[in-house]
């Protein structure tokens, strides 16, 4: 059998991760309270905005930020969130690159690329920059279905 | 691929996508509508092939537009759609993957490349069909192809050699709705993306296009090996522009210089569906109607009361087409 | 000097008056192989597969200034679908000696011609091709040659050896004198290959070598079949303006009741 890669397809949103379109993703332990994780979630046709949770560690393995579907809820060392044409990005100041969320609207639908180079509470890499999205590593789940959020009670 | 291939190959449908002038350009969406209806038939699944650079949107399209799966070959290498290139790649992914049926548009690019990838494949091809459906018994596609030069259909079939393989020109079929909620397989296979440098594209501009749309025009006047001259085609064109219209032609006027191939009518060019349709000076073969036969209202003129176009005319004139409508025209100069 | 070489398998037989019997569209493919022969020197060969009675027009080919002429003919080959009609072209044109820098021919013909032919040969003979070619020209060891394609005017530099597909906007085909004809008749002398000189088994050619064929023919189911009217050009006219007024497409004259 021939080798190739898999994944699936939206006809409404998608990111750009391992290479790969997919409706949505996570790595890590989405809703950890006290571990790294990131959660690129499905975006629903009629919503404009991909939801982003993660819990972001430092290089050296110090909790950096906190993202519950785009908006910073915890932020102990005073990351900036800045809105940009095509989404948002996050800064520790005064100015490291954090994460970058980008979507491009298609005619009928939406692309996501995110950049990102993302290490987690032991200092493992887990996320960073490859082609045009990112490369994952370790536990994840690369493709979603149906929306995470949603699926709990 | 012959009889022994035959039936270790799987069950699928693939339809390569054309996504050259897309959104205009529909045809790879309505073969997906039609591969779907095979498929179902044979107990497998569409797949579309998108080779290209950046070629994410349309593969999103064609999983919106009900493809089950898309296999996606994105590389820098494919970004103009090169014959060899393209037919070496896509050769070797049906060699691997082994689809029983594999569909493209009859595009300009269709026309050239699709052939050349039944000749490397060893099988069979039929070009420009106007039907494609499931043999209940034998489940082989039975391609139907008008055939040469007659008023005959012919149901063609590739017995012994896979996978099947058919061109269908823009119109033929209809496509299924935009569906946001559809969610589809992606594959991206391992394939060897080094380029055919022997033809290299050195500038391409678009064509300055010298008057509207054939396809869009809600009225369409024809003219046909019938109309003898020039100035004959020229009442047709002023016709046309009275009505509000395009004027269009059968391939014979084309090659006698009458009109340029971007108003061929037919199996070969466009397909029209306007309001009313006015064809003069055509007997009506089978290669020319099946580019009218969506029109609304058809009035057909022609000096044979024998011409198989009253066939299919809502109207027919039986007489000499210069003196008809040399009148119509006087009256028309007046009205309008 | 590149040589040429110009190939095409099927011909109308029906002569009309003095009108060439050669379709029309592979006129157009020799008379642009004349052009690029005047320009740049070569030898142009004819090549064509076909029964017996297609030599008629190979000879016509050759009054048309062809250098040589090939008719491919033998009982073995008919039925075939266009992979086995490829497959005799090519294996015709492997036989040429030299093998040519060019094979040209007609994109589509007037009838439901596949325009297959070309990309096939191409593919066999591993030739890179460009379709629906309007101009020629040679730059070098390559062509550059531009056509129009999908709404677009490309402009493409193809290496030789090559295989090209013409448009009928390439050029207009001379009539030929009728003194040329009479002589080409007389003393033009077309080549004939069969199975045997260019190595071919049966299984490969005809019906045998054919991936399709054709399972069942039908007639085309009648449209319409609406009023057919006849009589003064003066009766038609009203009654053509009576429908479009029907139609809404113009409004009724004013003063109508």
């Amino acid at each position: 059998m021939a080798k190739q890669r898999e994944s699936l397809i939206s006809a409404y949103h998608n990111y750009l991760v391992n290479n790969m379109l997919s409706p949505g993703f996570y790595v890590g332990v989405p809703d950890s309270a006290t571990d790294f994780y990131f959660l690129a979630d499905m975006m629903l046709p009629g919503e404009m905005t991909p939801p982003i949770s993660a819990r972001l560690y430092d290089n050296s393995g110090s909790f950096l930020v906190e993202l519950k579907r785009n908006s910073i809820i915890k932020n102990p060392l005073h990351c900036v969130f800045e809105t940009t044409p095509q989404g948002f990005r996050i800064v520790f100041p005064p100015d490291e690159l954090v994460l970058d969320v980008n979507t491009q609207r298609f005619a009928n639908g939406y692309l996501t690329r995110i950049k990102a180079k993302l290490r987690d509470s032991n200092g493992g890499l887990r996320i960073e920059p490859s082609y045009e999205g990112i490369q994952v590593y370790g536990e994840a789940c690369l493709t979603l279905s149906a929306p995470f959020d949603r699926q709990k009670g | 691929m012959k009889r022994k291939e035959r039936d270790s190959s799987s069950k699928d449908v693939w339809i390569f996508g054309d996504y050259r002038n897309y959104f205009q350009n529909r045809v790879t969406l309505q073969l997906i509508a039609k591969g779907r209806d095979l498929a179902r038939n044979l107990g497998g699944k569409v797949t579309v092939l998108v080779l290209g650079e950046q070629v994410h949107q349309y593969a999103m399209e064609y999983v919106a537009h009900g493809a089950d799966a898309v296999m996606v070959v994105d590389h820098p290498n494919l970004k103009d759609f090169q014959v060899e290139t393209y037919t070496r790649i896509v050769a070797s992914l049906v060699g691997n993957y082994r689809p029983d049926i594999f569909l493209a548009g009859a595009t300009p690019f269709g026309r050239e490349f699709f052939p050349r990838v039944a000749k490397r494949l060893k099988t069979g091809l039929s070009t420009d069909c106007i039907a494609l459906e499931i043999d209940p018994e034998n489940q082989l596609l039975l391609q139907t192809t008008p055939s040469f030069g007659g008023e005959l259909l012919a149901e063609v079939i590739t017995q012994n050699h896979r996978p099947q393989m058919a061109t269908v020109h823009p119109g033929v079929f209809e496509e299924q709705p935009h569906d946001h909620q559809a969610i589809g397989r992606i594959i991206y296979p391992e394939v060897d993306i080094a380029r055919d440098d022997r033809v290299q594209l050195v500038r391409s501009r678009p064509e300055q296009s010298k008057k509207g749309h054939l396809e869009d025009a809600p009225v369409v006047v024809v003219g046909g090996r019938g109309v003898s001259s020039k100035e004959q085609f020229q009442m047709l064109s002023e016709l046309a522009e009275l009505l509000g219209g395009e004027v269009g032609a059968t391939r014979p006027a084309v090659l006698a210089g009458l009109a340029g191939e971007e108003r061929l009518l037919g199996q070969t060019g466009k397909k029209v569906k306007p309001k009313l349709l006015i064809t003069v000076g055509t007997s009506g073969a089978l290669q020319y109607t099946t580019g009218i036969q969506g029109a609304e209202t058809i009035i057909a003129i022609n000096r044979d009361a024998q011409a198989p176009i009253f066939k299919m005319a809502d109207l027919g004139l039986v007489g000499d087409a210069r003196s008809i409508l040399t009148l119509v025209l006087e009256k028309l100069r007046k009205r309008i | 000097m590149p040589s040429i070489r110009i190939d095409r398998h099927r011909m109308t037989i029906i002569r009309e008056g003095v009108e060439s019997i050669i379709n029309p569209i592979d006129c157009v493919a020799l008379e642009a192989a004349l052009e690029l022969r005047e320009r740049e020197g070569g030898e142009i060969t004819v090549i064509s597969m076909g029964p017996p009675q297609s030599e008629e027009a190979l000879r016509e080919a050759l009054a048309f200034g062809a250098d040589q002429s090939i008719l491919l003919t033998d009982p073995a080959f008919a039925g075939a679908d266009t992979l086995a009609t490829s497959h005799v072209l090519a294996r015709a044109i492997t036989r040429l000696m030299p093998f040519p820098d060019l094979v040209l021919c007609g994109k589509q013909t007037i009838d439901s011609d596949t325009g297959h032919v070309g990309p096939q040969i191409a593919e066999e003979l591993d030739l890179p091709q460009v379709c629906g070619v309007h101009e020629i020209h040679l730059d070098g060891d390559s062509l550059m040659v531009k056509r129009l394609y999908d709404g677009f005017l490309d402009t493409l530099r193809v290496s030789l050896p090559a295989l090209l597909t013409v448009s009928h906007e390439i050029s207009v085909p001379h009539h030929i004198p009728l003194g040329n004809l009479e002589k080409a008749f007389s003393e033009g002398e077309v080549i004939r290959w069969g199975l045997e000189h260019l190595d071919l088994t049966e299984e490969e050619v005809g019906l045998c070598g054919s991936a399709t064929r054709v399972w069942k023919l039908h007639k085309a189911a009648a449209k319409r079949g609406g009023d057919i009217a006849s009589g003064s050009p003066q009766r038609l006219a009203e009654h053509l303006i009576r429908k479009l007024e029907a139609l809404s497409i113009i409004d009724e004259e004013e003063g109508k009741g």
